[in-house]
C-alpha cells in the first residue's frame, strides 16, 4: 500500500477513534442520568435509518451545514479564522428576503438567481470589514468577526422593526417577520428529483435544490484548490507566507479573495430555511449554523469533499438528537456535548497524526544515502593555508 | 445637555464600574495567559461555565443549608464564586492540555472550548433545573459601603451598596501588575512568552509556566462569570456573557498586555456597557446601543494593534526537542 | 582536594533521532584548564553532543563523567549545578529584557518571592569588572551590538558559577577585531582556571586559540590532536574523510557589459530610518560581486529591495538596462533575476509541499507548467525529474515533501530551480550557511558556473573567506553604506575587517562610525 493511501486510512482511523471517544463520554453522561447508552444509541440509529421522514430530514438539515462548513473551511485554508459565518448568514438571509418580497413581478428564472446573488453579496459585505482590518491594520479576525456577529444580530433586530422590514400583516400577532417572498424567489423543492431516484421522502419535506448547490460548490472548490494554479498559491500562502511572497505570489490578494468567498458562501447558509422552507425571514430564524460550520470544517480538515461527509454526519446526529429526546427522554443536549467532544478529540488526533506522518516522511527520505561530496579534480592536493 | 449630564453622572460611573468587573477579571486572566505565550480564545466559554457554575453552586448551598444561609448570607455566594473560579480552571486545563501538551493550534483549541462550553452549560442546566436557558434566582453578596468615599456627597452611588467583589477585583489587578513586574514568577512567565527556548536553556520549565498562565486565566475568567451571575444577573441566563470574553481580549490588547493597562481599557468598555443600558430615549435605535461595546472593540483593534507590542512568542507552540 | 586532570569525560555517548544517528559511541576527555576545540562539518554531531552535555538532550547510551564522578545530566539546571555552562551560537537572549534580567533568569536572587534586582545588578557589575568585560546591566539587550550580546551570554554562565564553558560557533557572527577581543577574553578566563570547549568549523581560528582539537565526522570521533602538532589541511581531511579542495577554481571569464546597475539606492527599515544609504554598484556579465559585512548592516535589505520584497525609497535599479526599481516580485523574477534567499526554509521553500511543487515555486505561472487555470502536473513532474537528475538531488520521489530533505539537498532544490530559466542576474544571499563541506563545494561551484554562463552574480556572505575567494570584486557594507570596494586579491581579511567595523573609510570625508 502506498504511503499516501496508508496515511489517508490513518486519518479515517483517527476519525473513528474520536467518534468512539465522544460516544464513550456520552455514555457516561447518559448513565449519570439513568439512561442506558446502548439503548439510546440504538434508538438513535434506528430512528434515523428506518423512519421515512428521517432521510429527508437529514438531507434537509445538512444543507445549511454543508454551506457553513464550506464557508468556514475556505477561510481556514488560508489560515484565517472566519468565526463570522454566523453574522454573515444573518445579513445574507435578510437581504435575500428583502429582495425576495420587495421586488415583484419578476419571473423565477431571474428572481431566484437574483436573490441568491443578493444573499452571497450580503455575506461578502459582512466579511469585508474584518478582512480589510486584518490586512491593513493587523486586527485579529477572530475577535472582529465575532463582534460583527453581535452587530449583525442587532442590525437584524432593528430591521425587523415595524415600518422597516416587518410584515404589517402580522400586526397583532407575536410573529415578527418579513413579508412572504414572491413565489418566484422561492427555491424549488428537490422532491421530484428525489422521488425519481426512488428515495422515499414524504411530501412534507422541504428538501430543496440548495442542497445540490451546496454540494456543487464543494466539488468546485475541491477541484480549484486541488488542481488550479490558484489552489497551489493558496496552499503556499497558508503553509509558508514568506516563501509565497518570495515566489512573487500576491499573499494579501489571495487571503482577501478566500475570505470574501468564505463570506459569500456564508451568505447562502440561511437561504434553505428562508427561501426554501419558511418563505420569509423570522425573528426566531435558526441560529447557530456558524458555529456548527466551524465544527464541520475542523472535522473535515478543511477539505471541501470532507465537508459534505461531516455535514451529513452532523445532520445525522442532529436528527438523532430529536429522536432520543422524544422517544428516549434523553435531552438532546447530550448530542451537542457529544459533538463538542468529538471535535476536541479529533483536533488532538489530527495534530498527532500530522506529526507522525511528518516523521515518517523524514524517515522515508533518509533511506537514500546522504549527499556525497563532489570528487575533487585530479591534482588538487592540499589547499593553500 | 441632559445627555452630557447623564454621561458623567455618578450613577452611570458606578454602573460602569459594576459592568467593568467581568471584562476586567477576564482581561487580567488573558494577560497572564498571553504573557506566557498562549492565546486563549476560549475565555468566553470559560466565562459561560463560570456563570453556570457560580449560579448553580450558590443555589445548592442556599437551598441545601437554608438556616445557615439565612444566618450567614455571604457564604453561599462566596462558595459560588469560588466554585466558578474552580470550574473555570478546570476548563482552562483542557485548553492547556490540548494546546500546550498536544500543540494543537491555540485558536482552534480555544474555539473548541467555546463549542463545548455552550453545549455543556445548556445540558447541565437542564439536568439540574429542568429548563435549558436559565436557572432559578439567587441572592448575591451583601453589598458593602466604602468607608471614606461614602461621606462625599454626590458620590453616593459609587460608594454605597457596592459589591464586595469590586474592590477584590481591583486588588487582584494591582497584585497582578506587581507579580508580573516584580516577582520571579512574573519574570519567568514573561520570558516564556518572549523566547521560550532561551528560558528553557536556563532551566525554566516552559510547559509549567504556560500551564500556570492558562490556569490563572481560567480561574479569573471563571470568577468573572461567577460575578456576572451572582452579583449582576442574580442567576444564570443563557447568553448572559454576551461576548465579554472576546471584548476582554480586546481590552488586553488595548492595555498592551499589562494588568494596569487592561484596567483602563476595561473601564472604557464597561462604560459603554453601562451607557447602553441606561440611555433609552435617544434617537439612535436601542439595538445599536447594545452593541456599542462590540463596535468599540473593533475600533480598538483597528486603531491600536499596530502600536501595541505583544509578547514575541505569543500563539506559537513550543516543543523541547526540535524536529 | 586537587581537581582531577579531566574535567569532563564522555564515554560511549550515542544519540539517535528518527532516521539519523547523531552521535555514535563518542568518547573523549577534556582536561581542566584547557581550551579544547570540537570541529566537524554541519551534521557531524557537535551540536547534539554539546546539547547532551548541557542537559537539553538525553543520550541513548553512554556515560558522562564530571570531575571523576559519573553523573546523569537531565536538565540544563543540573548541568549548571555541575559547573557546565553553554554559550549558544544563536543567542538565547530576550531582546525586550535588560542585560540583568537576561542574566539572572532561572537563577534569580529573590527576597521572599520578590526579585532582588539591585542585588543582581551589583553581582553582575562585579563579574564584568573581574573579567574586564564592558557591559551595562540595565541596558536593554535589543540595543546591544552582536559582540556585546555575546558577552552577555558569557556572563550568563559565569554568573552561575560555570567552571566549564561551552562556546558553540562563537565567531560565526563576529568580525576579525571582535574575534580577537573574544580570544583575549577566553585566554583571561583560562588564566582564572576555567575550562573551555570551543565548537567551530573555522579551522584557522581553532588552530589559533585551542590547545587540543577533537574531530567529529558522521557522529563519530575521528581523533584528538594537539593544535601545535597539526595543520589546517590535516584537520580538513579528518573532517571530511578525503583530501579537500580548500580553494575553489574561478573560471577565467572576461567581464562583459553591465547587467545589474544599482544607483544611489535608499531603502528604509523599521521606523522609517534608512538602512541602505545611497548604495551604488555595478555587476557585469560574467562577474561575481561579493558584498562583505557583518550581518545587520543593510545587506539583507539591499537584497530584498533588489528582488522586490522591499520598497525602494530612492534611487534606481536596472537589469540589462531595464528599470526594475518599483516592480513587483513576480515581474522582477520574470525579467530574469534569480534569488537564492539567505533563509532557505523561510523564504525559499514551502516545506510541507512536494519537491516537484517546490521546484516550480515562483515560476508556476509559466505556460509550460499550466493548462489554462489548471496546473499541468505531468509537465511539472517531468521538469522535476530532469532537475533532480541534473543536480543530483537525493530524494526518493518527486512527491516527497521538501521537509524530508537534508539542508544540502534543500539548497540544491533552490539552486536547481533558480538556474532553470536562464536568469540574467543571480542574487545569492548566504548560500552556504548551515551546509556541510560537500554541499558548500557544490554551491560554490554552481556560483562559478553561473559566472561562466554569463550571469551577473551578486554574492552576499558573512563568510569572509568565501567572499574573498569567489568574488571578482568585493564591496564592504557598513551601516547601510558601501564604504569600500576592492578587486580580487587587493585586500586582506584583516583590512576588510577594518572597513566592516567602520574603523577605516575608503571614501574621504565620509562620517566614521563608532569603532
Amino acid at each position: 500500500m502506498s504511503s499516501g493511501a496508508r496515511f489517508f486510512l490513518l486519518q479515517i482511523v483517527a476519525l473513528l477513534l474520536a467518534i468512539l471517544f465522544g460516544a464513550l463520554v456520552g455514555s457516561a453522561i447518559l448513565l449519570a442520568i439513568h439512561k442506558n447508552p446502548l439503548e439510546v444509541y440504538g434508538l438513535m440509529v434506528r430512528f434515523n435509518l428506518t423512519r421515512a421522514d428521517s432521510i429527508g430530514s437529514i438531507l434537509y438539515k445538512s444543507t445549511p451545514l454543508i454551506l457553513a462548513g464550506l464557508a468556514t473551511a475556505l477561510s481556514f485554508r488560508v489560515n484565517l479564522f472566519n468565526i463570522g459565518v454566523e453574522g454573515q448568514y444573518y445579513i445574507g438571509a435578510i437581504a435575500a428576503a428583502y429582495v425576495g418580497f420587495a421586488v415583484t413581478g419578476l419571473p423565477r428564472a431571474i428572481h431566484l438567481p437574483l436573490v441568491l446573488l443578493v444573499g452571497v453579496a450580503g455575506g461578502m459585505l459582512w466579511a469585508l470589514l474584518p478582512i480589510v482590518l486584518k490586512l491593513r491594520r493587523g486586527a485579529h479576525e477572530v475577535i472582529t468577526t465575532i463582534m460583527m456577529n453581535a452587530i449583525a444580530g442587532a442590525l437584524v433586530l432593528y430591521l425587523l422593526e415595524p415600518g422597516l422590514l416587518r410584515d404589517p400583516a402580522q400586526a397583532g400577532t407575536p410573529r415578527v417577520r418579513t413579508p412572504d417572498v414572491a413565489p418566484g424567489a422561492q427555491i424549488p423543492s428537490l422532491l421530484p428529483l428525489i422521488h425519481l431516484l426512488g428515495l422515499r421522502v414524504p411530501e412534507s419535506s422541504r428538501l430543496n435544490w440548495l442542497l445540490l448547490v451546496g454540494v456543487a460548490l464543494c466539488v468546485l472548490f475541491w477541484w480549484i484548490l486541488g488542481r488550479w494554479r490558484f489552489g497551489y498559491e493558496v496552499r503556499a500562502v497558508a503553509q509558508n507566507p514568506d516563501a509565497a511572497e518570495g515566489a512573487g505570489i500576491a499573499n494579501q490578494r489571495i487571503m482577501f479573495l478566500m475570505f470574501i468567498l468564505s463570506g459569500g458562501v456564508a451568505g447562502l447558509v440561511g437561504l434553505s430555511d428562508v427561501l426554501g422552507y419558511f418563505g420569509y425571514y423570522d425573528i426566531d430564524f435558526p441560529k447557530g449554523y456558524g458555529f456548527l460550520g466551524i465544527s464541520i470544517a475542523l472535522l473535515a480538515k478543511n477539505n471541501p469533499i470532507g465537508v459534505i461527509v461531516a455535514a451529513l454526519f452532523f445532520a445525522f446526529l442532529d436528527r438523532g438528537a430529536q429522536g432520543i429526546q422524544v422517544f428516549a427522554g434523553a435531552p438532546r443536549e447530550v448530542i451537542t456535548i457529544l459533538q463538542g467532544l468529538i471535535i476536541l478529540a479529533i483536533v488532538v488526533g489530527y495534530e498527532l497524526l500530522t506529526r507522525y506522518i511528518r516523521a515518517q516522511r523524514k524517515r522515508e527520505a533518509q533511506v537514500t544515502p546522504p549527499l556525497q561530496p563532489v570528487v575533487a579534480p585530479a591534482g588538487a592536493g592540499e589547499g593553500s593555508d | 445637555m441632559d445627555l452630557l449630564l447623564t454621561l458623567v453622572s455618578a450613577a452611570l460611573i458606578a454602573s460602569a464600574i459594576r459592568l467593568t468587573v467581568p471584562i476586567l477579571l477576564t482581561a487580567l486572566g488573558a494577560v497572564f495567559s498571553e504573557r506566557g505565550g498562549v492565546v486563549n480564545i476560549g475565555l468566553e466559554g470559560i466565562m459561560i461555565m463560570g456563570t453556570f457554575g457560580g449560579a448553580a453552586v450558590t443555589l445548592f448551598v442556599a437551598r441545601g443549608f437554608p438556616e445557615f444561609t439565612a444566618a450567614h448570607p455571604n457564604i453561599a455566594p462566596l462558595v459560588g464564586i469560588l466554585a466558578a473560579a474552580f470550574v473555570g480552571t478546570l476548563f482552562a486545563l483542557i485548553h492547556a492540555v490540548v494546546s500546550i501538551t498536544f500543540r494543537v493550534n491555540q485558536i482552534i483549541s480555544g474555539v473548541t472550548i467555546n463549542l463545548l462550553a455552550a453545549g455543556l452549560a445548556r445540558f447541565l442546566n437542564i439536568l439540574f433545573f429542568r429548563v435549558s436557558t436559565q436557572s432559578p434566582g439567587i441572592n448575591g453578596f451583601t453589598p458593602i459601603s466604602i468607608p471614606l468615599l461614602r461621606d462625599i456627597p454626590g458620590l453616593a452611588p459609587l460608594a454605597k451598596s457596592v459589591s464586595p467583589v469590586i474592590p477584590v477585583a481591583l486588588l487582584l489587578v494591582l497584585i497582578g501588575q506587581w507579580v508580573l513586574r516584580r516577582t520571579r514568577f512574573g519574570l519567568r512567565l514573561r520570558a516564556v512568552g518572549e523566547h521560550p527556548l532561551a528560558a528553557d536553556t536556563l532551566g525554566v520549565n516552559v510547559y509549567l509556566m504556560r500551564y500556570l498562565g492558562v490556569l490563572i486565566s481560567g480561574a479569573l475568567a471563571g470568577m468573572a462569570g461567577g460575578y456576572l451571575a451572582i452579583e449582576q444577573g442574580r442567576g444564570y441566563l443563557e447568553g448572559m456573557t454576551q461576548g465579554r470574553g472576546f471584548i476582554a481580549l480586546a481590552a488586553m490588547i488595548f492595555g498592551n498586555w499589562w494588568p494596569l493597562g487592561a484596567l483602563g481599557a476595561s473601564v472604557l468598555f464597561g462604560y459603554f456597557d453601562a451607557f447602553s443600558l441606561r440611555v433609552v430615549n435617544l434617537r439612535i435605535p436601542y439595538q445599536f446601543i447594545t452593541v456599542l461595546p462590540h463596535i468599540a472593540t473593533i475600533l480598538v483593534l483597528a486603531g491600536f494593534v499596530r502600536r501595541a507590542q505583544m509578547p514575541t512568542a505569543d500563539g506559537l507552540p513550543y516543543s523541547k526537542e526540535e524536529e | 582536594m586537587e581537581s582531577p586532570e579531566h574535567f569532563i569525560e564522555l564515554r560511549g555517548i550515542s544519540k539517535r533521532f528518527p532516521g539519523v544517528v547523531a552521535n555514535d559511541r563518542i568518547s573523549l576527555e577534556v582536561r581542566t584548564g584547557e581550551i579544547h576545540a570540537l570541529v566537524g562539518e554541519n551534521g557531524a554531531g557537535k551540536s547534539t553532543l554539546m546539547k547532551i552535555l548541557y542537559g537539553l538532550y538525553q543520550p541513548d547510551e553512554g556515560q558522562i563523567v564530571v570531575k571523576g564522578k559519573v553523573v546523569p545530566i537531565d536538565t540544563p539546571r543540573q548541568a549548571l549545578e555541575l559547573g557546565i555552562g553553554m554559550v549558544h551560537q544563536h543567542f538565547m537572549l530576550i531582546p525586550r529584557f535588560t542585560v540583568a534580567e537576561n542574566v539572572i533568569l532561572g537563577s534569580e536572587p529573590t527576597a521572599g518571592g520578590r526579585l532582588a534586582m539591585e542585588q543582581a545588578v551589583q553581582q553582575i557589575e562585579a563579574l564584568t569588572r573581574q573579567y574586564e568585560f564592558v557591559l551595562n546591566p540595565r541596558e536593554l539587550v535589543a540595543n546591544l551590538s552582536v559582540g556585546e550580546q555575546q558577552r552577555v551570554e558569557i556572563i550568563k554562565v559565569l554568573y552561575r558559577g560555570a567552571e566549564l564553558l561551552i562556546l558553540d560557533e562563537p565567531t560565526a557572527v563576529l568580525v576579525p577585531q571582535e574575534v580577537e577581543d573574544l580570544f583575549n577574553n577566553l585566554r583571561r578566563l583560562k588564566e582564572q582556571g576555567k575550562t573551555i570547549i570551543f565548537i567551530s568549523h573555522n579551522l584557522e581560528e581553532v588552530l589559533e586559540i585551542a590547545d587540543r582539537i577533537t574531530v567529529l565526522r558522521g557522529g563519530m570521533v575521528v581523533g584528538t590532536v594537539l593544535a601545535a602538532a597539526t595543520t589546517k589541511a590535516q584537520l580538513a581531511e579528518m573532517m571530511v574523510g578525503r583530501p579537500v579542495l580548500l580553494q575553489i577554481e574561478r573560471p577565467d571569464v572576461p567581464a562583459g557589459d553591465v547587467r545589474l546597475s544599482i544607483r544611489d539606492l535608499v531603502v528604509r527599515g523599521v521606523r522609517g530610518r534608512p538602512v541602505v544609504r545611497n548604495v551604488s554598484l555595478q555587476v557585469r556579465r560574467g562577474e561575481v560581486y561579493g558584498i562583505a559585512g557583518v550581518q545587520g548592516n543593510g545587506q539583507t535589505e539591499l537584497v530584498e529591495a533588489l528582488v522586490g520584497l522591499r520598497p525602494v525609497a530612492a534611487g534606481e535599479i536596472r537589469v540589462d538596462g531595464e528599470d526594475v526599481t518599483r516592480q513587483t516580485v513576480r515581474a522582477i523574477k520574470l525579467l530574469g533575476v534569480a534569488h537564492i534567499p539567505e533563509d532557505r526554509q523561510r523564504r525559499g521553500l514551502v516545506l510541507p509541499m512536494e519537491v516537484r511543487e517546490n521546484l516550480v515555486l515562483g515560476y508556476h505561472l509559466q505556460a509550460r507548467f499550466t493548462n489554462g487555470p489548471l496546473l499541468d502536473l505531468p509537465a511539472i513532474d517531468a521538469f522535476a525529474q530532469e532537475r533532480i537528475r541534473a543536480y543530483d538531488i537525493r530524494v526518493p520521489t518527486t512527491t516527497t515533501p521538501a521537509l524530508a530533505l537534508s539542508g544540502g539537498n534543500q539548497q540544491k532544490v533552490i539552486v536547481a530551480r533558480e538556474f532553470a530559466f536562464a536568469p540574467r542576474v543571480l542574487v545569492a544571499a548566504q548560500p552556504t550557511r548551515g551546509l556541510d563541506i560537500g554541499a558548500t563545494e557544490f554551491v560554490e561551484q554552481q556560483l562559478m558556473a553561473a559566472k561562466a554562463q554569463g550571469m551577473a552574480v551578486l554574492l552576499v556572505s558573512a563568510n569572509l573567506e568565501e567572499v574573498l575567494s569567489l568574488s571578482d570584486r568585493v564591496g564592504v557594507m557598513y551601516k547601510g553604506e558601501l564604504v569600500a570596494e576592492f578587486g580580487h586579491g587587493e585586500a586582506s581579511p584583516q583590512e576588510l575587517g577594518l572597513y566592516m567595523t567602520g574603523t577605516k573609510q575608503q571614501r574621504a570625508g565620509a562620517a566614521a562610525g563608532p569603532p
